[in-house]
């Protein structure tokens, strides 16, 4: 297994809405789509997916339907809500900002 | 939204499991996990453990997301319901006896409270009750604020007053239908012609008294209540304007009362116009013989109408004569009606209350105990992520549908101890039925909901306080909590004895009074002696009334199987009559004594065995009138000289008076409780003007139907349209004057029974829980040297301290509850040292035997088994 770094708190939520902007997925999907994309090195801790999820949906942020599964089962979808879509851009913003901001104090030469 | 649509919805509640979705989708998500770990080469089944793990337990989770998700506190709420459910499944016998608590407790409360419901809580059946007045006189020395009224005084008070709006009287009549094989002996009442109006009662049907039944004396009109109508005439649609063949009199029936018209308690058939001529000397202010009511106007208190008609009063007093020192009283109507049953209600009232506090505390410990067995499991639940409020809350659900059921089966208890209640109370003091109405039932709604959070709180607090590794490492066989547990539930049981205690005291002492009460001997003799009243035609009058009675008496005596026969004003026990006299014959012969009087024909005291000590009886023949005294009279009135020989004046102008004839032994005339009084016992051929209607006292041989068919054969040879009424026999009237000591000492009895069992039940749950908890160090006593015996005495000890204790506060608690029925006591103190050291010791006595077998138990523990651990 890869070695891998817990989802920081805070970010979970700005990963999943990311992760479901692109088309609606299922929980496990969205896990899978972030492992993926960061090559494996962020891992969604599987026991706060779910309630991050429902929080989204209650927020707002994401809509739930049920659908059926790429191997034909039933699964749950998530999409991104025009509430989302800008939730997204503006975490994301922020996020930049943020990190831009790590980035530079930790350039500093000592 | 239609009922329909809402029970549906409640069912859809109920039925629709929440989680479905949730584990579908968690489902899904476990399933491809564990797919993409077997595709990376893990074997299946550790690919699916794998996957579960991840996602990290799954009851947790659900238990999370539903926080999450909103609509969590109905979720839970529902969830806590179907676990209670289960968990009242799980343990039956915990659950029955809980349930069976609870169910006796609620149902005693909301018996006697459907009873205060129908009997304080109900409203006068007319508008604006609370204007509706009684308006007594009040006799000079203050004996009796409740004096009826004359119709002269109501006059003056209805023109002078200047805060009513209306004034009416009325007494009762008992006029004779005619017009079928039997003479009908109707109740009815005679009242003044604005009296209904002055109530504000409309007919049902027609009408009722207009301005031309403005006299009584020539009114025809007759108005039937509702009852009447339907029993007689079967609601016959064209009644209004038949006429009735009343004795005497026809009368044209202009009207239908409505249903819910009632005026104190007493059965009416029929309402007619009051004809003042038909009392004697009616212009006389002291004539006290009517009830009148009064109407307020609007704003106008109490306290300010008493004043107007006092002053009124005071001047009538002055004026004339022969009510010199009488004042008047106003009572508000409501009130008086209740007046008697209020005290005795409110009591057991009090008493059922504390019959449901020792039943909650009763469950609050059993509760606890078992919160205590649960400890693992609570902990446990608290190690998976529940919240302590959630836990609190899912144990308050579980009292709380315990308290449900309970109170759900109480309203069936109260429902047959309501029934119970109007077979055994005294007849006219309580209504016809006692309905379980809204009312009631919100009452037991209320007082279930009270019972779950007082026996719910404290054992959720306490049973989910805990400290988890130590619960767990225990084993759960000791939640932190049970380091407290048992003071607290010694609090408890202490407590529920003292409260039994007050219980038992109070019941005891009234018992006893019922006992001494039992045991009074009356001075006559009851057996076999069998009373009826009659009216005579109204035809009889004067000289030929005084025939009719004596052929009577003689026609009865006459018949086979009857030993003697007389006739008397009121029936043993009931009299109530008191009219002024002067002695004649003393220095200052003008000051009106009042006293008790009763009209007798010749052959009362024979009749009804009490004791002639001196002279001799009333007769027939005798030139003049004569009187007869008690022997508490001839001493009030006369000291130690000799009665026979003096006189006794009624009216003002009588300066000779009637001759005492006779002394007789003393008697109960007013109940069997109330002590001897003066009376006098006057020949009725003195007292034709007080009374018409007479009750016949018949000693007889054969069982009641014969005495009473021969005293029926023997009048009708006299006149066939005089019915016989109120037929009774002297053993139910004493039995009847009891009735209302008899029911109070029962209900009292069962409620102090219950609470004794309640309360030894508590003890001996109490005995058993620290038994089993003491177990380890009953064997390490054991194996050190302690002998079976000392362990059996340690454990009683446990018992018997506690019954010490509560015993202690019950006595303190019990001196001032009795307080409370001192008006019920008779013949005993409320103090009585008997009756508080044999109940206090009865209390020890029980909680010793409510120990025994835990005690036993502890006896007979194999010291190395209880050392071993388990």
């Amino acid at each position: 297994m890869h070695p891998n770094a817990d989802v920081l708190q805070g970010t979970l939520d700005l990963l999943i809405l990311k992760a479901a902007s692109l088309d609606a997925l299922h929980g496990w999907g969205l896990s899978q789509r972030i492992r993926q994309i960061s090559k494996g090195v962020l891992e969604v801790n599987q026991g706060s997916l779910y309630p991050a999820l429902h929080r989204l949906v209650k927020r707002g942020l994401l809509e739930a339907s049920w659908g059926t599964s790429e191997n034909n089962r039933r699964a749950r979808f998530y999409k991104l809500t025009a509430a989302g879509r800008k939730q997204l851009a503006s975490e994301t913003a922020t996020w930049r900002l943020f990190s831009g901001a790590v980035d530079a104090v930790l350039a500093t030469q000592s | 939204m239609t009922w329909k649509a809402r029970l549906h919805r409640l069912r859809m509640f109920l039925r629709r499991d929440p989680d479905a979705d949730l584990s579908d989708e968690l489902r899904f998500h476990i399933d491809m996990e564990a797919a993409a770990l077997e595709r990376g080469g893990m074997p299946a089944d550790r690919a699916r453990d794998e996957a579960r793990r991840r996602l990290g337990g799954f009851d947790r989770y659900t238990e999370e997301l539903r926080d999450v998700r909103g609509g969590r506190s109905l979720d839970a709420l529902r969830q806590d319901a179907r676990y209670a459910l289960r968990v009242a499944r799980r343990f039956p016998a915990f659950t029955l006896i809980v349930v069976a608590t609870l169910a006796i407790a609620i149902g005693a409360c909301t018996a006697i409270f459907s009873v205060i419901n129908s009997v304080l809580l109900q409203s006068l059946p007319f508008p604006h009750p609370e204007q509706i007045v009684t308006l007594n006189a009040q006799n000079p020395d203050r004996s009796n604020p409740r004096f009826a009224v004359s119709y002269a005084d109501y006059l003056d008070w209805r023109r002078s007053t200047r805060s009513f709006s209306d004034m009416g009287v009325f007494t009762g009549t008992a006029p004779t239908l005619l017009g079928t094989d039997e003479p009908e002996r109707l109740a009815g009442i005679a009242v003044s012609p604005s009296f209904f109006d002055m109530l504000g009662v409309r007919a049902a049907k027609g009408r009722l008294f207009g301005p031309e039944d403005a006299i009584g004396e020539t009114s025809e009109s007759v108005v039937l209540t509702d009852g009447f109508w339907r029993r007689r005439f079967a609601a016959d649609p064209n009644i209004v304007g038949q006429r009735l063949p009343f004795n005497g009199r026809a009368r044209v029936v202009i009207g239908v009362l409505p249903p819910s018209f009632a005026l104190d308690g007493r059965p009416i058939d029929v309402a007619t116009v009051f004809a003042p001529s038909s009392i004697a000397n009616v212009e006389n202010h002291g004539q006290h013989t009517l009830i009148a009511l009064g109407r307020l106007k609007a704003g106008v208190t109490l306290a300010q109408a008493q004043q107007d008609l006092q002053a009124v009063a005071a001047r009538l007093a002055d004026t004339y004569p022969d009510i010199r020192g009488w004042s008047a009283n106003v009572f508000r109507f409501s009130d008086e009606l209740t007046r008697t049953v209020k005290g005795p209600l409110l009591v057991l009232m009090a008493a059922a209350g504390l019959v449901l506090l020792i039943g909650c505390i009763n469950v609050a410990n059993l509760l606890i105990t078992r919160a205590a067995a649960r400890g693992r499991e609570v902990a446990l639940r608290q190690a998976l992520g529940a919240s302590r409020w959630r836990l609190v809350s899912q144990l308050l659900v579980e009292s709380t549908l315990l308290a449900l059921i309970g109170g759900v089966l109480g309203i069936a208890v109260a429902s047959l101890g309501t029934r119970l209640l109007l077979r055994l109370a005294p007849a006219g003091q309580l209504p016809t039925s006692i309905p379980i109405d809204a009312r009631v039932l919100g009452f037991a709604l209320a007082a279930s909901l009270a019972t779950s959070l007082i026996v719910g709180i404290a054992p959720a607090l306490r049973g989910t306080r805990t400290w988890l590794s130590q619960t767990l490492r225990d084993g759960g066989r000791t939640s932190a909590g049970s380091a407290h547990a048992p003071r607290l539930r010694r609090v408890l049981v202490v407590a529920e004895m003292s409260l039994a205690l007050v219980l038992l005291v109070c019941s005891t002492l009234v018992m006893q009074s019922l006992r001494r009460m039992l045991s009074i001997d009356p001075g006559f003799q009851a057996s076999q002696v069998f009373t009826m009243r009659v009216a005579p035609s109204p035809r009889f009058i004067d000289t030929t009334l005084v025939a009719f009675y004596r052929q009577a008496v003689e026609r009865i005596a006459a018949r086979p199987g009857i030993q003697s026969v007389a006739a008397a004003n009121s029936p043993p026990l009931r009299s109530s009559m008191r009219i002024p006299m002067r002695l004649i014959g003393r220095p200052a012969p003008t000051e009106a004594i009042l006293s008790s009087a009763i009209a007798i024909t010749p052959g009362y005291f024979r009749t009804m065995n009490m004791r002639l000590l001196r002279g001799h009886d009333v007769e027939w023949n005798s030139p003049a009138p004569t009187l007869v005294v008690s022997q508490t009279a001839a001493k009030q009135f006369w000291g130690t000289d000799d009665p026979i020989g003096k006189h006794i004046a009624f009216g003002q102008r009588d300066t000779v008076g009637l001759e005492v004839v006779g002394l007789v032994a003393d008697a109960r005339t007013r109940g069997l409780v109330a002590d001897p009084e003066a009376v006098i016992y006057m020949s009725y051929v003195a007292a034709l003007s007080v009374a018409r209607s007479l009750t016949f006292v018949v000693r007889g041989t054969g069982d009641m139907a014969s005495i009473v068919a021969a005293a029926k054969a023997g009048l009708r040879e006299v006149d066939r349209n005089t019915p016989l009424f109120n037929i009774q026999s002297v053993t139910a009237i004493v039995d009847a004057s009891v009735a209302q000591p008899r029911l109070n000492s029962f209900l009292l009895g069962v409620f102090a029974a219950i609470a004794l069992l309640l309360a030894s039940l508590g003890i001996y749950g109490v005995v058993s829980y620290s038994v089993a908890q003491r177990t380890q160090e009953i064997g390490v006593r054991m194996a050190l040297g302690a002998r079976s015996a000392d362990v059996f005495g340690l454990i009683l000890r446990e018992g018997a301290a506690l019954a010490l204790v509560g015993a202690i506060v019950g006595i303190a608690g019990a001196s001032m509850a009795t307080k409370l029925i001192q008006s019920w006591l008779y013949g005993i103190d409320r103090g009585d040292l008997t009756t508080f050291v044999l109940t206090s010791a009865g209390l020890i006595v029980v909680s010793l035997a409510a120990s025994y077998v835990p005690a036993r138990r502890a006896a007979s523990v194999d010291p190395l088994l209880a050392m071993r651990g388990e």
